[in-house]
């Protein structure tokens, strides 16, 4: 038994398919024949249709999300259609002298379509309107100063701002010139472009940021998508587009819409600067972009950003915070070493460059470079995009640049700000261990030579090079090990470069010195903590000191008396040498 | 606000959550029912991931079954805009606003929010006398889905969507203006 329902509707589906309504209205006799109550309801039904079509033809999601008062105004019926069941701005749509071609993207309150401008010239460009069912104040206000913001900017590589105006309906657009061009990172990987044409295309970057921070323009969005390289007179271009969410710094813009706010946070997780994530209320200034052009440098040089986008969403957001806020990035080239082999050749021939060759080439200047633009205190980044591009230059001309690996003494107080109350124990335990015996400092310093002997074949250069590594490597090891990333930290202990080898035969190292210390195996401890302390040797000490006790009280644990004394004799020795006031606070 | 909470590490719920992320959500899932791992690269925003993670429950997360996803998202959206739509609307008029019979009213005229209630209201009677009908509108309408994805929940054709969705907005539309 068929249902009457059923059959309506079967009916109504008929009937639409009919053009003519002289047609329509013999069919429904027919097909309703005997039934005047379903023929006046199907009758009903038909006539409402294209109001019914016009009443649904709203979308709440967009009023949703478009602000407080979102979905004050009806939809605009004059060239919407529906195209796969979505609201769609018909492509015969004509918006004052362009004519739309086709949808290009979406971002912000607008969406991009690429157009025809019809006079004075003919050319296709790129028109942002704000979106439908967004018209509000506040939004309009928002997308004007957009609009402002970049027709202030006049810059080789910012696309420029041709024209705006207004729909008849009041709905403010903007026309762009048409930057028709592939992402930057894509760019450079299909050309395999080498290390100095990336950075060469970087530091235009550079200037294009600089620009715009100078009219009052922080982006806030900075990454590949949005810098697109197109051709100009044979020379590639890269092309900053989408200001989307960039907010010009004077002007009142206080909305407290959600949508503002969740624009504020919805940035790209890989790129998103720490006081970015952190959304603490502190406003975001000109050096947010200047570490993600860090960032936009990382992968240029790498191919991979400092943190993987999917990690740091999987995470949630708390864990994506705390990343972003503390941990400390791979240096570009420690994290190439740590590539595995086929990833790597890949990569390294897209840097048109050898593996090797690759990584010794950012080993050093480039890996500061990136590193500062990177730091998570923001005083400490570049203060200026063109500061960062003049480093870059810098390097180019193999000038000495800017940046410098952070002292050992600034690594020391970030960790022991972080582990304060560790840091206090170990001291104490450090004087009272000074207060020992006597020894002699001879051994010391025959291992030293010794050490330094051995590597006689080796250039100099490299083992002093290798050793900076090392400590470097070494710290960080420490700083993850304070924040419990045992795996983290293994895998940089285990990528350490063994300055010699001269270690005693075994040299491999095994897991943290810190980590054995405290699971009580002091012999690892004391191996770990020698290999320290070897480095600690080769330049000045200053406070190394807790790396020392822990070797020292490893020493002792593991009952090496000879060790503990030989180590006992050294501090000595290097204390009294000392002048610093701050060791000699630390020792006693 | 929203972000303050966030900040806090005070947990949203989902209703709050699911708006601001609706589109990407669903272009999450379309792309993870469809096998693709694209879906990964479509690098969600966090706001997103946490808005996932709510709506999906634990063991769920594979969600092989797209028709429950699809159908639990747009009720889910549709109580959400109602309830934002009564809420805007009690701003604008006050408590105990004038309510305006509907004969006095072109249709044609009607903000989005009032249209959001008079669907919704009458959607419920809808549901009643006409389950199959009322289904697609809640997806079509609230859930914005496209024609193609209500047909993948339905197990129908897309043509058949197209169908329906036409017959069941001439119907609610003549409930409403039958309603008093």
């Amino acid at each position: 038994m068929i249902d009457s329902k059923e059959i309506e509707k079967a009916i109504f589906e008929t009937a639409r398919e009919l053009e003519d309504t002289a047609a329509q209205a013999a069919f429904l006799d027919q097909a309703c024949n005997g039934q005047p109550a379903m023929r006046s309801r199907l009758g009903k039904l038909l006539a409402l249709q294209s109001r019914a079509e016009e009443f649904f033809r709203v979308r709440p999601l967009d009023a949703l999300t478009g602000g407080e008062n979102g979905g004050s105004e009806p939809a605009e019926a004059a060239g919407i259609r529906e195209e796969a069941g979505e609201l769609v701005e018909s492509v015969e749509t004509v918006i004052g002298n362009y004519r739309l071609v086709k949808r290009l993207g979406e971002g912000g309150c607008g969406v991009v379509y690429q157009a025809e401008q019809q006079k004075p010239v003919r050319r296709l460009v790129a028109l942002k309107i704000i979106r439908l069912g967004m018209d509000t104040e506040t939004v309009i206000a928002r997308f004007k100063a957009e609009r402002q913001a970049l027709a202030m900017m006049d810059h080789p590589n910012i696309a420029h701002v041709l024209d705006a105006g207004a729909t008849a309906s009041g709905r403010p657009y903007f026309v762009m010139e048409l930057v028709q061009g592939v992402k930057i990172t894509d760019y450079c990987n299909e050309n395999n472009l080498d290390i100095p044409r990336r950075l060469r295309l970087f530091i235009q970057v550079c200037h294009a940021i600089q620009h715009a921070h100078q009219k009052g323009v922080i982006h806030r969005d900075i990454k590949p998508s949005n810098i697109l390289v197109t051709m100009h007179d044979g020379m590639p271009m890269p092309k900053v587009i989408d200001f989307g969410i960039a907010k010009a710094t004077e002007g009142r813009l206080t909305d407290n819409s959600l949508y503002t706010a969740c624009d504020q946070f919805i940035g790209t997780p890989a790129y998103m600067s720490p006081e970015q994530a952190n959304f603490s209320g502190l406003d975001v200034d000109t050096r947010s972009d200047i570490y993600s052009l860090g960032v936009l440098l990382y992968e240029l040089l790498t191919g991979q950003t400092p943190f993987d986008s999917k990690e740091l969403v999987r995470g949630g957001m708390d864990q994506m915070r705390r990343t972003l806020l503390e941990r400390e990035p791979r240096p570009p080239s420690t994290l190439l070493t740590a590539m595995g082999n086929t990833k790597l050749t890949t990569v390294a021939a897209q840097h048109h460059a050898e593996a090797p060759r690759l990584i010794s080439t950012l080993r050093g200047d480039l890996d500061w470079v990136v590193m500062k633009a990177l730091e998570k205190d923001r005083a400490r980044r570049y203060e200026t995009a063109n500061g960062l591009g003049m480093d870059v230059e810098r390097y180019l001309n193999d000038e000495p640049v800017v940046a410098r690996p952070p002292s050992r003494l600034y690594r020391l107080h970030k960790l022991i700000r972080r582990n304060r109350a560790v840091s206090i124990s170990i001291l104490a335990v450090s004087a009272a261990l000074v207060i020992g015996l006597g020894t002699s400092t001879w051994f010391f310093f025959q291992e030293r030579r010794y050490f330094l002997e051995a590597e006689q074949g080796r250039a100099n250069e490299v083992l002093l090079r290798q050793q900076a590594e090392t400590q470097a490597q070494v710290a960080q090891a420490a700083m993850l090990v304070g924040h419990n990333q045992f795996d983290m930290a293994d895998q940089v202990v285990l990528h350490l470069p063994r300055p010699g080898g001269a270690m005693g035969g075994e040299g491999v190292l095994r897991p943290l010195g810190d980590r054995a210390a405290v699971q009580g195996r002091w012999h690892q401890a004391a191996q770990y903590f020698s290999l320290l302390n070897q480095v600690d040797q080769t330049e000045t000490w200053d406070v190394g000191t807790l790396d020392d006790t822990r070797y020292a009280v490893s020493l002792l644990e593991t009952g090496d008396r000879d060790g503990y004394e030989r180590f006992r004799q050294s501090a000595i020795t290097h204390i009294s040498n000392t002048t610093d006031p701050v060791v000699a606070e630390r020792t006693v | 606000m929203l972000l303050n909470a966030v900040a806090q590490g005070q947990h949203c719920a989902s209703e709050e959550l699911l708006p601001l992320v609706y589109d990407e959500l669903r272009h999450l899932a379309a792309a993870r029912l469809a096998g693709d791992e694209a879906g990964e690269t479509l690098q969600p925003t966090a706001l997103v991931h946490e808005a996932w993670l709510r709506l999906v429950k634990e063991g769920d997360r594979t969600w092989n079954n797209r028709a429950h996803f699809f159908r639990a998202a747009a009720q889910a959206m549709r109580r959400i805009l109602v309830d934002r739509a009564r809420h805007k609307l009690s701003l604008k008029c006050g408590q105990g606003g004038v309510k305006v019979p509907l004969e006095d009213v072109d249709v044609a005229a009607l903000m989005v929010d009032d249209r959001v209630l008079l669907i919704d209201q009458c959607l419920d009677r809808l549901e009643k006398e006409d389950p199959d009908s009322a289904k697609v509108i809640t997806l079509k309408f609230f859930g914005g889905l496209t024609n193609r994805e209500v047909a993948g929940v339905l197990e129908i054709t897309e043509r058949s969507v197209e169908r329906r969705w036409a017959y069941a907005k001439a119907c609610l539309l003549q409930m409403i203006q039958e309603e008093k």
